[in-house]
C-alpha cells in the first residue's frame, strides 16, 4: 500500500507557541482519515503545513514521495479547503466555479452542476452578499467536485446547517465510493462524521495523541454502570478510561469487552453502554465536553 | 447502527437478518459494498469487512465481474448458528432477569406456555 | 525514491500553470479594468464639463486658444498612480485564494506579472486611441489637451511608450507593495516606506551635498523623456524582482 502522505518529527513554531509539535504518522492512499482535536489543538496549521501553504520549523513532509513546499507537480494533485476562504472581491459563486477547473485537471463539471443544486447555492449572487452557510458550501462543493487525489476539507462545514452537513457527508461516500481518493477531514463534530472515517487522527495541543483504525478505536472502550461495589468487582484490575458516579451509582469505562465479558457483566445486573468514538475522544485527552458539542 | 458493537459486525447481522426474512433469497444478487456503505452511511471499508465476514463464513460468495450473491443454504446455516447460540443470548439473560425478581422455573415455565398459547 | 508515485505524473505545463493565475486576474476584471476605467471616464467628463463651461462662458473671439495650456495639466495622470491600487488590490486579494488552489508562489508571481503587463498594453492602448480621438475632433471640440500632456513628448508612439513604461512602474511598485503586505501586514507597509522615505531622503542628501543638481537637471534634459522613462524600467525590475522573493516567504495565515 503506497504512502501518500508522510510525515517525519513535523513541528512549527509560531515565535513562542509551539503549534505543532514533534508530529510524525503516515497516510496511506484512497482511505478517509479524520483529523480530530479540540479548536486550537493544531490541525489546521498541519494541513497547511502538509499543503505547502506554510513552512514547518523542523521535520519532514513528503506528499506523492515528494516535499510539498512550491511543488507544482504535488500540489496539483491536492486541494485544501478551508472554512475561513476569502475570494476575490465582486467574485460570484459562479466565478469560482469557472475558474476552479482551471487548476484541478480531474475536475467534474456534471458533478459540481448536482452539488450546487444539492446546496441551493445562487451561482449569479456576489459572494458579499451570500449568508455563511452559502459561502461555505461554495468550498465543499469545489472539495468534491475537484476530485483531487488529495483531499483536505478543514471544517469548511461549520456554516452549514444540519441538513447541509448530511448532504456533504452523503455526497462525500457516494463520490468516495465511485472515485477512490485519499480524503482527510478535520472536525471536532465527531459524532457526526465517525462512521465516515477508516482512520483517525487525534491532536491535542500539537501532539499527535492517536493514530488508529477507526474501527479498533470504536470497540476500544464501554461503560459499566450499576451498583458501586458490583461494578468495582466487575471492573477488578481492568485498565479505567474514566470514572464516574452520583449516590451508590458508579459508570466506570474501560477497555473494549468481549461476547463473554459482556455477558458476565450483564448476568452480574450491571448495564454496558456504549461509548462513542465522541465521548472516547474527549475521555483520552480529558477535556471540557462542551468544546465538541455541535455548535450549529 | 449503535455504538456498543463494531459497525462491522452490525453489517454482517442486518445482511443475515434479510437473508433469513428472505429479503435476499438465496442464490439471489446482494447490493454492492458501496451501496451498503451509502445506505448505512458508513465508510465503504468498514462495509466491505461485514461483507468479507459472511463471504468467510460462506453465507455470501462472489461472481466474478457481476457481485456478491447469497450461497444456497445460506439461511439454514445462519439459523442454525443462531440456534446454538440462543441459549447463551437469550435463555442465560431470560433466567437471571427471573431469578433477580423472583420468579422460579416451575412459574417460568407456565409463564412461557401461556405465551406460547396466546401468541 | 525509486519510481515516482504515477499520481504525479502528466503534470500540467509550467507555462499552462502561469498563464491560469493570469486568467485568474480577469476572471472577474471590475477591480483591475472596470472600475479604473469608469473613473477615468468620470474625470474625463468632468473636465470636459469644466471646459466647456470655460468655453461657454467666453465669447467666441476669445474662445481659441482659451484651452490652450491644457496640455499642462495633469487630470490624466490619475489613472497611472491608480495603477498602484489596482496591483495591491490583486495581489493582496488573489493570493490566499491562489494558493488555496495549489497554485505555488512562483508561478502565482510569474501569472500576476503577466496580467500586470497586460493590464499596461491595455490601458496604453486606450489611452493612445483616446489620444487620437481628441487629435481627431480638435480637443474635444474646444482646443482642449488631456491626453496629451506634453510632458509625454510630441509623437504618438513616444507618448505611448512613456505611458507602458510608466504604468509598469506603478503596477510593479503596488506589486512589491503588496508582497510586503501579504508577508508582514501593516507594520511591514510602514516600515517599507520609511526604508523607501530614508532612501529618498538620502539620494537627495547625497545630490545636495555634492552640489550636483545642476548635473542632475542636465541629465534628465539630455535624457529626454523617452530616457528617464526607459531608466525607470530600472526600478520597475528592482520592484518586480523584490515582489517576486517577498512573496516566496509569505503564508496565508499572514494575509488572511
Amino acid at each position: 500500500m503506497t504512502s501518500t502522505i508522510e510525515v517525519h518529527n513535523l513541528t512549527k513554531r509560531f515565535g513562542k507557541l509551539i503549534a505543532v509539535n514533534d508530529v510524525s504518522f503516515s497516510v496511506t492512499e484512497n482511505k478517509i482519515y479524520g483529523l480530530l482535536g479540540r479548536n486550537g489543538a493544531g490541525k489546521t496549521t498541519l494541513m497547511q503545513l502538509l499543503t505547502g501553504q506554510e513552512f514547518a520549523t523542523k521535520g519532514t513532509i513528503s506528499l506523492f514521495g515528494q516535499a510539498p513546499v512550491e511543488n507544482a507537480k504535488v500540489l496539483q494533485n491536492t486541494c485544501f479547503i478551508k472554512e475561513s476562504q476569502r475570494y476575490p472581491e465582486n467574485f460570484r459563486p459562479k466565478d469560482v466555479f469557472t475558474t476552479a477547473p482551471w487548476f484541478f485537471a480531474n475536475w467534474d463539471p456534471k458533478f459540481a452542476e448536482r452539488l450546487i443544486a444539492d446546496f441551493r447555492l445562487p451561482l449569479n449572487r456576489p459572494i458579499k452578499k451570500l449568508s455563511r452557510g452559502q459561502l461555505s458550501s461554495i468550498g465543499v462543493i469545489v472539495g468534491l467536485a475537484s476530485r483531487a487525489p488529495l483531499t483536505f476539507f478543514d471544517e469548511p462545514y461549520l456554516g452549514l446547517d444540519a441538513v447541509a452537513r448530511h448532504i456533504f457527508y452523503d455526497r462525500l461516500l457516494e463520490d468516495y465510493a465511485n472515485h477512490p481518493r485519499t480524503v482527510v477531514l478535520s472536525t471536532h463534530l465527531i459524532d457526526e462524521v465517525s462512521n465516515l472515517l477508516e482512520h483517525v487522527l487525534v491532536i491535542d495541543d500539537g501532539k499527535l495523541i492517536i493514530n488508529e483504525d477507526a474501527e479498533t478505536l470504536r470497540n476500544r472502550a464501554t461503560t459499566v454502570v450499576g451498583m458501586k461495589t458490583a461494578v468495582d468487582t466487575f471492573v477488578g484490575a481492568r485498565k479505567v478510561l474514566h470514572r464516574d458516579g452520583i449516590g451508590g451509582l458508579s459508570s466506570v469505562t474501560v477497555a473494549g469487552l468481549n461476547e463473554s465479558e459482556r455477558r458476565d457483566a450483564k448476568a452480574a445486573g450491571l448495564e454496558l453502554s456504549p461509548v462513542s468514538l465522541q465521548q472516547l475522544i474527549i475521555q483520552l485527552t480529558s477535556t471540557d465536553t462542551k468544546e465538541f458539542e455541535v455548535s450549529a | 447502527m449503535d455504538d456498543s458493537r463494531p459497525i462491522f459486525a452490525q453489517v454482517a447481522e442486518n445482511i443475515e437478518n434479510d437473508i433469513i426474512s428472505g429479503a435476499l433469497p438465496e442464490e439471489g444478487q446482494v447490493p454492492s459494498t458501496n451501496e451498503f456503505a451509502a445506505f448505512y452511511r458508513i465508510n465503504p471499508a468498514t462495509a466491505l469487512k461485514g461483507v468479507n465476514v459472511l463471504v468467510d463464513e460462506g453465507i455470501l460468495y462472489k461472481k466474478r465481474g457481476i457481485g456478491m450473491f447469497v450461497a444456497t443454504g445460506a439461511q439454514e446455516q445462519i439459523t442454525g448458528a443462531r440456534r446454538d447460540k440462543f441459549s447463551s443470548e437469550y435463555v442465560r439473560p431470560l433466567l437471571a432477569e427471573a431469578e433477580k425478581l423472583g420468579i422460579n422455573s416451575t412459574q417460568l415455565t407456565q409463564m412461557i406456555a401461556k405465551e406460547a398459547k396466546n401468541s | 525514491m525509486t519510481t515516482t508515485n504515477p499520481v504525479l505524473a502528466h503534470p500540467a505545463s509550467p507555462l499552462k500553470r502561469i498563464t491560469n493565475v493570469t486568467r485568474l486576474h480577469f476572471a472577474n476584471p471590475w477591480t483591475t479594468l472596470g472600475l479604473p476605467w469608469i473613473i477615468l471616464g468620470v474625470i474625463l467628463a468632468g473636465t470636459l464639463t469644466i471646459w466647456w463651461l470655460i468655453y461657454s462662458a467666453l465669447s467666441s473671439a476669445n474662445r481659441e486658444g482659451a484651452l490652450a495650456g491644457t496640455e499642462f495639466g495633469g487630470s490624466s495622470f490619475f489613472i497611472f498612480v491608480y495603477m498602484m491600487v489596482v496591483a495591491i488590490q490583486a495581489i493582496s486579494i488573489t493570493f490566499p485564494f491562489a494558493l488555496g488552489y495549489g497554485v505555488t508562489r512562483r508561478d502565482y508571481y510569474l501569472g500576476s506579472s503577466l496580467a500586470f503587463i497586460i493590464l499596461a498594453v491595455i490601458y496604453t492602448t486606450g489611452l493612445t486611441i483616446l489620444a487620437a480621438i481628441e487629435k481627431a475632433t480638435n480637443g474635444w471640440g474646444m482646443g482642449g489637451s488631456m491626453f496629451a500632456p506634453i510632458y509625454f513628448g510630441d509623437s504618438a508612439l513616444g507618448r505611448a511608450y512613456v505611458e507602458f513604461l510608466l504604468l509598469l512602474f506603478f503596477l510593479f511598485f503596488g506589486a512589491a507593495i503588496a508582497a510586503v503586505w501579504v508577508r508582514w501586514k501593516a507594520s511591514g507597509v510602514v516600515a517599507f516606506f520609511i526604508v523607501v522615505g530614508a532612501l529618498l531622503l538620502g539620494l537627495i542628501a547625497l545630490v545636495t551635498f555634492t552640489d550636483s543638481w545642476f548635473a542632475v537637471g542636465d541629465t534628465l534634459v539630455r535624457l529626454g523623456v523617452l530616457g528617464v522613462a526607459s531608466w525607470s524600467l530600472v526600478i520597475t525590475a528592482i520592484s518586480a524582482i523584490s515582489g517576486f522573493f517577498l512573496l516566496r516567504g509569505a503564508t496565508p495565515r499572514n494575509a488572511a
